[in-house]
């Protein structure tokens, strides 16, 4: 008799515990007593911190709004985002960060789940960014986002190997010239040129798309991959395979890995990769140099970008105008910037921020290289990649191109067919 | 003939030995990364040995995710919904088990279909009655959802169906009532099934990580797994911190497991012996 009564009352007071304790009050943040503001926002990783000291910076002029920054992993934002807006608008932060592939896709997705920028005045901010950055912000002509960091693309180079197989990074102008210097480097030393997780994922491919002022899509939303431009990536991108110089790693971590162990010169990447070569390689302090992404042909183009994100503002909240006055002081304020860029690494886009004294710094990391104003000097040069809402299908279609090349078959067939796997994916238009 | 057994011995322990290297040696690593310093994940020859960083490692996870915190979280959720969850399916499984009413198989196997659907069709759902009751960002939101578990009313049903029932019958003409009967007569000699059920449970909310994540929304409110994932940005990954974390995310478990094994090595083996 005992016994069950035992039970039955370990289960109520397992009920009651659970009535008893709830926990704080998710979503969208309240304005609470005295007129005083708390916003919420959902970031991952660095980025959390240089929001929270954004709006220390705010709070001198503003001492009566708050901010609760919710450390979310990157793609888990995603998640929690798509599925509070697919519920209607629930449960959602004031501030949320995007990266800049993904905000045409929500904007598209959810036409009334975000606050339209252009009706409140962003506009005027438009000309302080660089011009593609104000394009991945803008969806329908008007803005969604605000910009906030970039990936300027660089080649991060080892100086010990370059200089073991007497190659000047400062000669290389053109693919052609680093495709030579690759093989005289292979020899000396027996370094590949680069390293490229070659069925799984094309960054090299993409940052040669945008130097070349095409990509996936076209700015019309048509299918760009059989461009001539292109065709020229990719086959570039084999010239490196036939001359054995690309090593093939595992994904992230494989190429991290190739980059503390100095089996690859160079690794082509984002100015976000600083941050990784800094934290993950800690003895080769010195050795590091970057140089531009080689051009196509002699006095082409060399800007790039790869990755970035920008701020978005969820429709709906009750602290719609607070959110977007402090993301704009955010977005604007070159102090802000420069904290989040000194203390986080993370690239601004802002222009006034490029004069600030940390562009003009010699990093010691870098053997006193002045890789910031290298990066900055890029932003105004970068393309627009157009990344359109079917960018995750184009992703996965040009990276099968990608595959079939390695595989051997001709680049402009894999592109071809890729192109017609893709339409017929996305009802969209090839080009040509 | 005996040297002939003797050679088999030998090369079935070579492979239990070789397959237990290969189970532990995650762990292994895990815990090897835990003591050295990011970079070192990476470099060639692999580093094999324990290095001097796993107290600076702790620390630093400790600040970013709060380990106290976020442990309490996770072992509350988990073990009140092990104990509610394994209350519920065993009384669900000793229905499907032992009574015989209208429908009874056709609603078992609608259970057991449910199993089917994938979790994340039914995660906006959930999510909008969550959002109406206002239990977003609360304990209940993570416990209550998933209290009948398909699978551990499968597991339980399975070993009541070879409780003998002139047992029940007999203890029913003796004038015992149905509550009395099932928890003094059938419950004790379950004792096996409930520890590999309440196993199963208590890793499935352990473990489980896309609702907690979708129904959380601050971090004094996360589970260890949702905590684990902020850790991981887009460029700067600190593999310290995310090895102590993973070492000590599985320690409870290795507890709990530790604490259940004997009632589990023998319940799995009486399921196995049917």
């Amino acid at each position: 008799m005992k016994n069950w009564w035992k039970a039955t009352g370990l289960a109520a007071a397992g009920a009651m515990m659970l009535a008893g304790c709830s926990g704080t009050d998710g979503g969208s943040g309240s304005g609470g007593e005295d007129g005083e503001t708390t916003l919420t926002a959902w970031a991952w990783n660095v980025n959390v911190g240089a929001l929270e000291d954004a709006m220390a910076l705010y709070q001198e002029e503003n001492p009566d709004v708050k901010i609760e920054v919710e450390d979310i992993g990157r793609l888990d934002v995603y998640d929690k985002l798509s599925t509070g807006l697919a519920a209607g608008g629930v449960g959602l932060p004031d501030i949320v960060l995007v990266e800049d592939d993904r905000i045409g896709g929500y904007a598209q997705a959810f036409p009334d789940g975000f606050l339209n920028l252009s009706e409140k005045g962003f506009e005027d901010n438009a000309d302080q960014f660089p011009s593609f950055k104000q394009d991945l912000a803008t969806v329908n002509d008007s803005f969604y986002a605000m910009p906030f960091d970039a990936g300027p693309g660089g080649m991060f180079y080892r100086r010990s190997i370059f200089e073991e197989a007497s190659v000047n990074p400062e000669d290389i102008e053109t693919w052609d010239d680093f495709l030579e210097a690759g093989k005289k480097i292979k020899e000396a030393t027996g370094v590949a040129a680069m390293p490229l997780d070659k069925f799984n994922d094309d960054p090299t491919f993409r940052m040669m798309l945008n130097q070349l002022g095409t990509y996936y899509f076209d700015e019309n939303g048509n299918i760009d991959l059989t461009s001539p431009e292109a065709v020229m990536a990719m086959e570039k991108q084999m010239a490196f395979e036939e001359a054995d110089l690309i090593k093939e790693v595992d994904g992230w971590n494989g190429t991290v890995s190739a980059t503390i162990d100095g089996s690859v010169a160079t690794i082509p990447f984002g100015a976000w990769y600083y941050g990784t070569i800094i934290d993950q390689a800690k003895d080769t302090s010195g050795d590091w140099g970057v140089f531009l992404l080689p051009a196509f042909e002699e006095g082409g183009n060399r800007a790039s970008n790869l990755g970035g994100s920008s701020w978005m503002i969820p429709s709906g909240g009750d602290n719609e105008d607070a959110a977007y006055d402090f993301l704009e002081f955010f977005s604007t304020s070159p102090e802000a910037q420069v904290i989040a860029m000194e203390d986080y690494g993370l690239f601004p886009s802002l222009n006034a921020a490029y004069e600030e004294e940390v562009f003009t710094s010699e990093d010691e990391f870098f053997g006193g290289q002045k890789i910031w104003e290298l990066f900055a000097d890029e932003m105004a040069d970068v393309e627009t990649p157009y990344y359109t809402e079917d960018y995750a299908l184009g992703l996965d279609e040009a990276i099968k191109a990608q595959a079939d090349s390695f595989n051997g078959t001709d680049p402009a067939e894999a592109l071809k067919a890729a192109a017609e796997r893709l339409a017929e994916r996305t009802d969209r238009e090839i080009n040509n | 003939m005996k040297k002939n057994k003797t050679m088999k011995k030998i090369m079935l322990y070579v492979a239990l030995v070789i397959g237990t290297l290969v189970s532990l040696f995650p762990f292994y690593w895990a815990a090897i990364g835990a003591t050295n310093t990011s970079g070192s994940m990476f470099t060639q020859p692999p580093t094999l040995l324990p290095g001097s960083m796993l107290m600076e490692n702790i620390r630093n996870l400790n600040e970013s995710i709060g380990i106290g915190r976020v442990m309490f979280n996770s072992l509350f959720t988990a073990t009140v919904y092990t104990v509610l969850a394994l209350f519920i399916c065993t009384m669900a499984a000793y229905a499907f088990a032992k009574f015989n009413f209208k429908g009874r198989n056709t609603i078992f196997t609608i259970f057991l279909l449910s199993m089917m659907v994938p979790y994340h069709a039914t995660i906006i759902p959930l999510f909008k009655m969550m959002a109406a009751l206002n239990w977003l960002n609360t304990y209940q939101a993570i416990i209550l959802p998933n209290l009948a578990y398909p699978f551990a009313i499968f597991l339980m049903r399975q070993n009541l169906l070879a409780f003998p029932t002139s047992l029940i019958e007999a203890a029913r003409i003796d004038g015992a009532g149905e509550w009395k009967i099932f928890f003094r007569i059938v419950l004790p000699s379950m004792k096996p099934a409930l520890a590999a059920t309440a196993i199963f449970l208590f890793l499935y909310q352990w473990n489980s990580f896309l609702w907690p994540l979708v129904a959380l929304s601050t971090t004094d409110m996360y589970t260890f797994p949702v905590a684990l994932s902020t850790l991981f940005g887009l460029s700067r990954i600190d593999y310290g911190q995310v090895m102590a974390g993973v070492t000590i995310a599985t320690i409870p478990i290795i507890i709990f497991f530790l604490l259940l094994q004997r009632q589990f090595i023998s319940g799995m083996l009486g399921s196995a012996v049917k």
